[in-house]
């Protein structure tokens, strides 16, 4: 180990004399440190020379590289995986992970933004709003005391009905109240406006009182000739919750004729339809939903698996019911939409499906709720998750998409040019496989000020676990300046293979190229989360099917990375979060905070599992 | 016909009379002709006076208002009944016709609802409300709609005020041959519009014989929207009416102007067939590359990672006529890649303290940017038309007065600029090596340019198509030695 200790004599020296250049050098020599003490044996110098000295730019496909593989079928190399950090990290991808992050950020300035926040509340409240001014009463009201009101309220006396219903309903006053300032316009004008009606019916509909609704709609059907939007959706909502929510199916179809009635819609009445155990219509009205692309909503699956729980048998006519064995199977099918399309359901969902499977009679269905261990294993059954590879058709017609829709889009020049991508093309063709593609630019500025270093010590943990690894950055950083240190730029090019794109290139569409066109078993270290590329892909399969490959190749470097401190990654899942089934058992991974984004996946899991 | 309607009245009255509780009650006032004539029968007037009796009491009657509307709608089904049998011989319509009467219908029930829709709707607007697909996009229409409207009826109304005024005036004061007003008497010759016309005609004659061609480039109708299309089509007719009133107008050419495309259709439907015809300006449908040697070519873009440091008036410069309200990040700039042109963006980051929003302008922005660097050689004067909200004035005014004179002299001996560099010393530059840390915050918010994002490089660095040679000679003397060939 004599080589190891007159390095740190050299370090001290250094250190004494030039404190800048003496911190840069440190940092260097102790990669190199690192280099020595991990390859086992006796380090001697020749090693050390033929580490550092090794170009993978001059020899091409001559060192370590395996043939390329004209299919893409999985390879599933141990000795190729990337060693992550031995705990298990929340990853990018693990629900609520960006908003601890926005926390955190916003602790960090919480000085300033408790600032912001005096600032807010010192605002004065919207001014010049129509119910200023106006009191609502606390009892109904007589004709001639609503007059009295009439003449001494601030606003223009044509719109003082209208605005004191707002205000009644804003105030969640009672019913009663609303009745007599209704008498009270209909004896002074000897009808009411539109507009009145509907408000009287939020109030309604709102304090559920169905009854009156009922009543409303009679008046209303009679004195106008159609029902706008509005009111169609409060009829709709008010007769579902009643014995005659058959009445909104007519109202429904009306609706149809000018306007795509909403989920919530269709929503309200199938609820009320299965509430009286009348499961075929409501099927039917699913399939309405499905059929016009829209998502259902989570309380549609709820009225469902809950109907489901009740036994799906009609009470009052028995053409309306569905066997149950039906019914089971249009569940399941549910639970198949959830999976194709990547629907996490609520607790309150994962609640309903939970009981459903255990009200089926003839099985043992027990559900449990738990967590994933980092291997894919279920705490709860300890069966084995699925696992996140994609199969090699999936994965080609990802590739395609990604050379199509992302890098080349509707005008190749956007993002790249015709040239640069050719010459990319044929470097990736030239070139060994590889194992990781750095997004250079990314990795670098995760530490501002020296980011050429950063980069090397990524560059230096990668081939240190001996993997191929590819850095994609932009020609400017070829120029040596402060941040950009000609040595390190070097020694990064000597250590892994380089390609730099036009500094009016985006260098992100490259790297999901290469990545992709690398095999299954390559991955990406980048923080950036591609939503922007994601985005160019025109159909939600190619979305997800990209989106589940990301999940499953994206490498993040984890936590901060202090100057010499070796670099770890985040750890991959090596399962997929998504609801599946392995015939005596589902899993169903289910939303337990409110706080995960859209890109994100939930880490708590409901097991379900048949024993006999 | 009238016997009928009138029978048919009482009996709903007895109706109403019997529901309502009321005793005294006369038909006799009843006058039918309104009930055939106006939906809103109105009877409450009569049942006011009466119905308040029983309200003496402590007990209101909550309900009665049921039984008002109640009452109305038996008059008015029974009115129904007949206009349908009226009208039963054209109702059978068309389905589309059928989805235009629904929708028709919403809107008036919109109305009634108190939502933001026109008075007045058009066959036309119907239409295209009918092929909206979703209900937001219909109720942003309708506002739309409702706000032109408005907008029309102000207008009308005022016009209606002058006329009615004139007329008035006329009225109290008829013109006759002594009640004229006296013809003014002034020793000064009245100087007429057309005389400024033909004035200015002659400055666009002489721009297009010899003045500096400007381009625009009018291919992307294809990435706006109808309304975005509209709206660069009235910054263009602003351009075109800044350029001719200027001194020293441009020769403006409108490239890739296809004959049949709706960019020239709007243009000649705003300018009229014969203005358009006379305006001095020239129209093509080639492109620009074909018009103008390559190497004069200079596409401005704000995407550009050049600086234009200085206005060069043997080039040509072109500007992407597109609007673009979702901002189409590098759009322009792909143009100018596939077609190998030499690109340039103005110097905002290097004259102004930005602070909020795209470096993208506006056209008449730009042509009224490009005219006065054009004459007066003065980039402060020409960015004092970039919008004041988005930035925060110029860097400090002396340095921008050495540099406006900056390209002259570079031109000739270098050596005193290079001396008065020096006794800057370590001052800070509006431009150069400085921007790397002070613009950052700005520039990174990825308004402008894509590859700046994760661009660190000081600008300087990158060579300007305009005067390479200076930017390197200035490039060398600035940049500060690295440390590792100082030792």
């Amino acid at each position: 180990m004599t080589y190891v200790s007159i390095f740190r004599n050299k370090i001290a020296g250094l250190k004494v004399g030039h404190l800048k250049m003496g911190a840069t050098f440190l940092f260097q020599a102790r990669l190199c440190l690192y280099g020595l003490s991990h390859s086992s044996g006796i380090i001697h110098q020749g090693k050390m020379c033929a580490r550092t000295m090794c170009t993978k730019g001059i020899k091409p496909g001559e060192q370590k590289s395996p043939p390329r593989k004209t299919d893409t079928t999985i390879r599933q190399t141990e000795s190729f995986k990337v060693r992550q950090m031995p705990s298990f990290p929340t990853s990018v991808f693990a629900a609520g992970n960006a908003k601890r992050t926005t926390e955190m950020l916003k602790r960090k300035t919480a000085l300033a933004s408790l600032e912001q926040e005096d600032a807010a509340g010192d605002q004065p409240r919207r001014r010049g709003f129509k119910t200023d001014g106006l009191v609502a009463p606390d009892r109904p009201l007589s004709p001639t005391e609503w007059k009295k009101q009439l003449e001494e309220a601030p606003c223009s006396p044509e719109r003082f009905d209208v605005h004191m219903m707002t205000l009644l309903f804003k105030t969640g006053a009672e019913l009663d109240i609303a009745k007599s300032l209704l008498t009270f316009v209909a004896l002074e004008t000897g009808t009411m406006s539109y507009q009145l009606l509907l408000q009287y019916l939020t109030l309604c509909v709102k304090g559920g009182h169905d009854a009156e609704a009922l009543d409303c709609y009679q008046i209303m059907r009679g004195a106008f000739p159609a029902l706008e939007t509005g009111a169609a959706s409060l009829f709709i909502k008010a007769f579902s919750r009643t014995q005659s929510w058959r009445e909104a199916l007519p109202i429904l179809r009306d609706m149809k004729k000018v306007i795509a009635p909403s989920t919530r819609n269709y929503s309200d009445i199938i609820g009320g339809a299965l509430l009286h155990g009348a499961a075929a219509p409501a099927w039917q009205l699913y399939d309405e939903v499905l059929g016009e692309g829209l998502t259902p909503l989570p309380d549609t699956w709820r009225a469902l698996f809950e109907g489901g729980a009740r036994g799906g048998r009609a009470e009052e006519e028995e053409d309306e019911g569905m066997p149950p064995a039906e019914y089971g199977e249009r569940l399941l099918g549910v639970l198949g939409y959830m999976r194709d399309n990547q629907v996490y359901p609520e607790r309150n969902l994962a609640d309903a499906i939970k009981s459903w499977f255990h009200s089926l009679p003839g099985h043992h269905w027990r559900g449990e709720w738990t967590t994933v261990s980092p291997k894919g294993v279920c705490k709860g059954c300890g069966s084995e998750l699925e696992s996140i590879q994609l199969t090699p058709e999936e994965y080609t017609h990802l590739e395609a998409r990604v050379m199509a829709d992302i890098i080349q889009g509707k005008d190749v020049f956007q993002k790249t040019t015709a040239e640069e991508l050719e010459s990319f093309k044929a470097f990736v063709k030239r070139k060994p496989v590889f194992d990781v593609v750095v997004d250079g630019l990314n990795v670098a500025n995760i530490v501002k000020g020296r980011q050429s270093e950063m980069l090397l010590a990524v560059v230096c943990e990668l081939e240190r676990q001996g993997l191929t690894s590819l850095v994609l950055g932009r020609k400017h950083m070829l120029r040596p300046s402060a941040s950009w240190d000609r040595r390190n730029m070097g020694l990064i090019q000597k250590k892994a293979h380089c390609f730099f794109t036009e500094n009016t290139s985006e260098d992100d569409p490259f790297l999901l190229y290469a990545t992709l066109h690398s095999g299954n078993h390559c991955r990406f270290l980048s923080r950036d989360l591609m939503r922007d590329h994601k985005a160019c892909l025109p159909d939600a399969l190619t979305r997800r099917l990209f989106f589940k490959w990301q999940r499953g190749h994206q490498l993040v470097i984890h936590g901060t990375v202090a100057q010499g401190r070796r670099v770890g990654f985040q750890m991959i899942s090596p399962y997929d979060t998504i609801v599946q089934s392995t015939g005596v058992s589902w899993h169903v991974p289910y939303d337990d905070s409110a706080d995960r984004s859209s890109y994100e996946v939930p880490q708590s899991w409901l097991c379900l599992t048949n024993k006999p | 016909m009238m016997g009928l309607f009138s029978r048919r009245v009482s009996v709903e009255l007895w109706r109403l009379w019997s529901v309502s509780g009321t005793r005294n009650f006369s038909i006799g006032t009843f006058p039918t002709g309104q009930v055939c004539s106006s939906r809103s029968f109105s009877s409450g007037r009569f049942l006011r006076t009466d119905a308040s009796q029983p309200d003496q009491g402590d007990k209101i009657d909550l309900d009665l208002w049921k039984s008002v509307m109640r009452s109305q709608t038996a008059v008015d089904e029974s009115i129904e009944d007949d206009k349908e049998q009226v009208k039963k011989g054209d109702s059978t319509d068309s389905p589309s016709g059928c989805v235009l009467a629904a929708t028709r219908e919403l809107v008036s029930m919109w109305r009634q609802a108190g939502k933001l829709v026109p008075d007045k709707i058009t066959d036309q607007d119907v239409k295209t409300l009918a092929e909206l697909t979703t209900k937001s996009s219909k109720k942003k229409y309708l506002k739309f709609l409702a706000i032109r409207e408005g907008h029309k009826n102000k207008s009308k109304e005022k016009q209606e005020k002058k006329r009615a005024e004139k007329e008035q005036r006329l009225a109290d004061f008829p013109e006759t041959l002594e009640n004229r007003p006296p013809v003014k008497n002034s020793f000064l010759m009245q100087y007429r519009d057309h005389w400024l016309d033909r004035l200015l005609g002659w400055r666009g004659a002489q721009a297009m014989n010899f003045g500096q061609p400007l381009v625009f480039d009018m291919s992307y109708e294809a990435h706006m929207t109808p309304q975005e299309l509209t709206n660069s089509v009235s910054q263009m007719l602003e351009v075109e009416s800044c350029n001719r009133r200027s001194l020293d107008p441009f020769h403006l050419h409108l490239c890739n102007l296809q004959p049949e495309g709706g960019y020239r259709q709007q243009l000649v439907k705003r300018y009229s067939e014969d203005a358009w015809d006379r305006l001095l300006i020239t129209e093509t449908p080639q492109r620009h590359v074909d018009v103008f040697p390559q190497e004069q070519l200079v596409y401005l873009t704000a995407d550009s990672p050049n600086v234009l440091r200085t206005f060069d008036p043997s080039k040509v410069y072109v500007v992407g006529a597109m609007v673009d309200r979702s901002i189409q990040t590098g759009r322009s700039f792909a143009t100018a890649k596939r077609l190998q042109m030499a690109t340039a963006r103005l110097p905002l980051d290097q004259f102004l303290r930005w602070e909020i929003g795209a470096k993208t302008l506006t056209l008449d922005q730009m042509i009224r940017i490009l005219l006065t660097i054009k004459d007066t050689g003065s980039w402060e004067q020409a960015l004092a038309f970039v919008p004041k909200r988005k930035h925060d004035g110029f860097y400090q005014e002396k340095k921008q007065s050495e540099r406006g004179g900056t390209a002259a002299r570079d031109r000739g001996d270098r050596y005193p600029q290079r001396d008065q560099r020096e006794r800057q010393g370590s001052a800070r530059e509006p431009w150069g090596a400085g921007r790397g840390g002070q613009d950052r915050g700005v520039t990174g918010k990825g308004v402008g340019m894509a590859w700046e994002r994760e661009y660190k490089q000081p600008v300087t660095r990158i060579r300007s198509s305009q005067n390479s040679t200076t930017e390197e000679r200035r490039r060398t003397n600035k940049t500060r030695t690295p440390w590792y060939q100082q030792d």
